[in-house]
C-alpha cells in the first residue's frame, strides 16, 4: 500500500512537471531549435547568441543539449529522439572528420534521414599550435621570473630544452601534453613527434579531459613554472594567460597529408544543421547563414567572461549589447526590432 | 517563488581564495609530498609490470582456491585474469591494478587508525561522519581538478582522488565493527587489569576483524570504480583505455577494457569477501 502510494505520488509530481513545461514553451506549433552545447566556451556562447535571437526575435522554443564533440555530433547526424541537437554553431570539423564527413554525405542522400548540412562559416582562422608561457624564454621581470629558455623559438629547439619540462613520472624525459584523448590532434600531435624527431626527448602526456588540460597550464602558469603543450583559441585560457606558440614550418597540404611536419591549417569553424532542419524552419536558417563573427570578438567575449567571472549567458547579452550593428544585419528589421525589446 | 537575490553567500570566491593562497604558499610542501607519493607509485607499478604474468596468473588461482574452498573458483578467477591478457590488455591491467593497490594500502593506512579514534569518541565521531558523508557523494569532478591543481597532471593526483572516495567504508566498518564488539567482554578484560592499548590489540581489534575486512573489500571495490574517472586526469590504465574508446565511439574496445575491469573486480571481490566471511567462521568456532 505504501509502495502504491509512493507510485501514485511521484506519477503526480511528474505530470505536474510535464505540465509546467508545456505551460511555460511558446509556440508550441514551432519545432524546438536544440544547440549542441558542447564543454567549451565560445561554442556555449554562440549557442546562447543564436539562441536569443531564435527564441525573442523569431520564436521558436530553444533549448541546449550537453555532451562531448564526438557524442553529440553522433547524435545530431542520426536525429533520433526528442533530445537529440539540430544546430552545432562550431564544428572544429578536424577533430571528428570522418564523422563530419559520413554525416555531410548522408546529408546529401535524399534516402535517409539521417546527416547535416553545412550553414558557412561562424569564425575564420582558429589557431591551433605548440604553447610554452612566455616568461620561460623572454622572463617576466614584474613577477620576478628569469628566462630559463631563451633560445627557445621553434619545436626543432625543444630537444635542447628537455630538462626543463621534464616528467615527473619518467624523469629521463620532458613532458608534452597533448590534446584531449579522441581528438584527431591528438593522432596529429603523435606524427608530429616523429616528424620533429623529438620522440626520444619527451614523453607524449594524454591530459585526459578538456578541464585537465587547461587546468594543469593554468596552475604552471599561476606558478611561475615552465609547462609545455597544446592549445587552441579562441579561448577563455589563451585569451587570459600570456602563452608562446613555438614556430613550426608554415602549413602545406603536401606535406599536410604525408608527415605532419608543418603547422597546423587555419581552420574556419562553420554552423552545421541537421538536414531536416532547412524545412521546418527556413528562417531560423536564413538567419545562421548570416552568422559570422571574427576572431577577434571570440577573444574579447570570452576575455570579457573570465575578467568579470560572467557566465555564458551574460557573455551573450554583452556581445549582443556591443555588437549590435553586426548581429542586426543577419536579420531583418522587424526581427531585430523585437530582439532589441527583449534585451531591456 | 523566487528565492532572494540579496541573500548571496559568496562562497565561490572564498573557495577560490583558499586554492590560491594553498597554492602560492604551500606549492613546494605537495611537490616534496607529490614526489614522494610518486616514487611510492612507480615502484608499485614497476613491481606490477616486472611480475610474470603466469606467476600472478597462477598466484591468484591458488590464492582464490584456498580462499573459496572450491578449485573450480580458483579455477574460473586465474581464467579471468588470463582473459586480461588475452585481450591485449596485460599492461594497462597492470597499471589499473597498481593504482588500485597503492590506493588501497594508503587508504588502509589513514583509514584503520581513523576508525579506531572514531570508535573511542563520540565527539570525534560527530565532527568525521559528514566529513565521510561528502567524500563519498562530493561529484568527483569537483575535487580532481584541485587535486591536479596540487599534485600536477597523472598518477599522484589520481591517488589522491581515488584515496578520498575509496577510504570512507573501511573508516566506517572499523568504527563499527569495534563498537560492536559486547561490553561484557571488555569489561571482562578490564577485569583482568588489560590496558587501554592491550584491550584494542587483543581483543577490539580481533573482534572487529571480520567487520574491518568487509570494510577493505568495499574500500578496494570503490577503490576500482574510480579508475575511469581518475584517467580525466591524465592516469594511465584501462580507464584511460575507456575514454579513449567512448570519445572515438569504438564501442568494441570500450567494451574490452570496461570487462577488464569488471574482472579484476569480481577477482578482488571474491577473494577478499572470502577471507573476511573465512575469519568469520573461526572466530564463531
Amino acid at each position: 500500500m505504501k509502495q502504491l502510494k509512493r507510485g501514485m505520488f511521484s506519477a503526480l509530481v511528474t505530470l505536474a512537471a510535464v505540465g509546467l513545461l508545456f505551460g511555460t514553451a511558446p509556440a508550441a506549433d514551432k519545432t524546438t531549435i536544440t544547440f549542441a552545447d558542447f564543454g567549451w566556451d565560445s561554442a556555449q556562447v554562440h549557442n546562447r547568441i543564436a539562441a536569443f535571437i531564435i527564441e525573442k526575435g523569431l520564436g521558436y522554443p530553444v533549448k541546449y543539449v550537453q555532451g562531448e564533440t564526438i557524442m553529440l555530433n553522433t547524435a545530431l547526424i542520426q536525429a533520433k529522439g526528442g533530445e537529440a541537437p539540430n544546430v552545432n554553431m562550431e564544428t572544429w570539423t578536424e577533430n571528428w572528420q570522418e564523422l563530419y564527413d559520413e554525416g555531410l554525405a548522408k546529408g546529401k542522400d535524399p534516402n535517409t534521414d539521417e546527416g547535416f548540412v553545412n550553414l558557412g562559416s561562424n569564425f575564420p582562422n582558429s589557431v591551433q599550435g605548440w604553447y610554452v608561457p612566455r616568461y620561460v624564454v623572454e622572463g617576466d621581470t614584474e613577477r620576478g621570473i628569469k628566462p630559463t629558455a631563451p633560445d627557445l623559438k621553434s619545436v626543432f629547439d625543444l630537444p635542447k630544452y628537455w630538462k626543463l619540462f621534464q616528467d615527473p613520472e619518467d624523469p629521463g624525459k620532458g613532458r608534452f601534453h597533448s590534446c584531449i584523448p579522441g581528438w584527431s590532434c591528438a593522432l596529429v600531435n603523435e606524427k608530429k613527434f616523429e616528424a620533429y624527431g623529438i620522440k626520444e626527448n619527451y614523453n607524449i602526456m594524454q591530459p585526459g579531459s578538456g578541464p585537465a588540460l587547461a587546468a594543469s597550464m593554468e596552475t604552471a602558469y599561476k606558478r611561475g613554472k615552465p609547462w609545455l603543450g597544446y592549445y587552441w583559441a579562441p579561448t577563455w585560457v589563451l585569451g587570459k594567460l600570456d602563452m608562446l606558440q613555438l614556430e613550426e614550418p608554415a602549413f602545406d597540404q603536401k606535406i599536410w597529408d604525408t608527415t605532419k611536419a608543418c603547422a597546423y591549417p587555419a581552420v574556419k569553424c562553420d554552423i552545421v544543421v541537421h538536414k531536416r532542419l532547412p524545412e521546418k524552419a527556413p528562417d531560423v536558417i536564413a538567419f545562421l547563414k548570416n552568422y559570422e563573427t571574427t576572431l577577434d570578438i571570440n577573444n574579447k567575449f570570452l576575455a570579457y567572461m573570465q575578467d568579470n567571472k560572467a557566465s555564458t549567458e551574460e557573455a551573450a547579452a554583452w556581445f549582443l549589447k556591443t555588437y549590435e550593428d553586426l548581429w542586426t544585419g543577419w536579420v531583418p528589421a522587424d526581427v531585430a526590432e523585437k530582439v532589441k525589446a527583449a534585451m531591456k | 517563488m523566487e528565492f532572494p537575490k540579496s541573500i548571496d553567500i559568496p562562497l565561490d570566491i572564498w573557495v577560490d581564495g583558499i586554492m590560491d593562497w594553498v597554492l602560492s604558499t604551500f606549492g613546494g610542501f605537495f611537490d616534496m609530498l607529490g614526489t614522494g607519493i610518486l616514487y611510492f607509485l612507480m615502484y608499485t607499478e614497476k613491481f606490477f609490470l616486472w611480475l610474470p604474468w603466469p606467476i600472478l596468473v597462477l598466484g591468484v588461482g591458488i590464492l582464490a582456491w584456498r580462499v573459496m574452498g572450491s578449485w573450480l573458483a580458483g579455477l574460473g578467477m586465474a581464467g579471468m585474469l588470463f582473459f586480461v591478457g588475452a585481450l591485449g590488455l596485460w599492461e594497462l591491467g597492470m597499471m589499473t591494478l597498481a593504482l588500485v593497490v597503492a590506493s588501497v594500502i594508503v587508504s588502509l593506512a589513514i583509514g584503520i587508525p581513523l576508525g579506531i579514534a572514531m570508535a573511542s569518541s563520540d565527539p570525534f565521531q560527530a565532527i568525521i561522519k559528514p566529513i565521510l558523508d561528502g567524500m563519498q557523494t562530493m561529484p568527483s569532478f569537483v575535487y580532481l581538478i584541485p587535486a591536479l591543481m596540487l599534485f600536477g597532471l597523472g598518477k599522484v593526483p589520481a591517488l589522491f582522488a581515488t584515496i578520498i572516495y575509496a577510504v570512507p567504508p573501511v573508516i566506517r566498518l572499523t568504527n563499527v565493527g569495534i563498537r560492536e564488539v559486547s561490553a561484557n567482554v571488555i569489561e571482562a578484560a578490564h577485569a583482568f587489569g588489560s590496558s587501554y592499548w592491550q584491550i584494542l590489540f587483543k581483543v577490539q581489534l580481533p573482534l572487529a576483524r571480520p567487520t574491518i575486512l568487509v570494510g577493505i573489500n568495499q574500500t578496494t571495490m570503490m577503490a576500482l570504480a574510480m579508475v575511469v574517472i581518475a584517467s580525466m586526469i591524465g592516469a594511465k590504465g584501462l580507464g584511460l583505455e575507456v575514454l579513449l574508446a567512448i570519445n572515438r565511439i569504438e564501442v568494441g574496445r570500450g567494451f574490452e577494457a570496461g570487462l577488464c575491469i569488471v574482472f579484476m573486480a569480481i577477482i578482488i571481490d571474491r577473494i577478499t569477501f572470502s577471507m573476511a566471511s573465512h575469519t568469520k567462521d573461526n572466530t564463531d568456532r
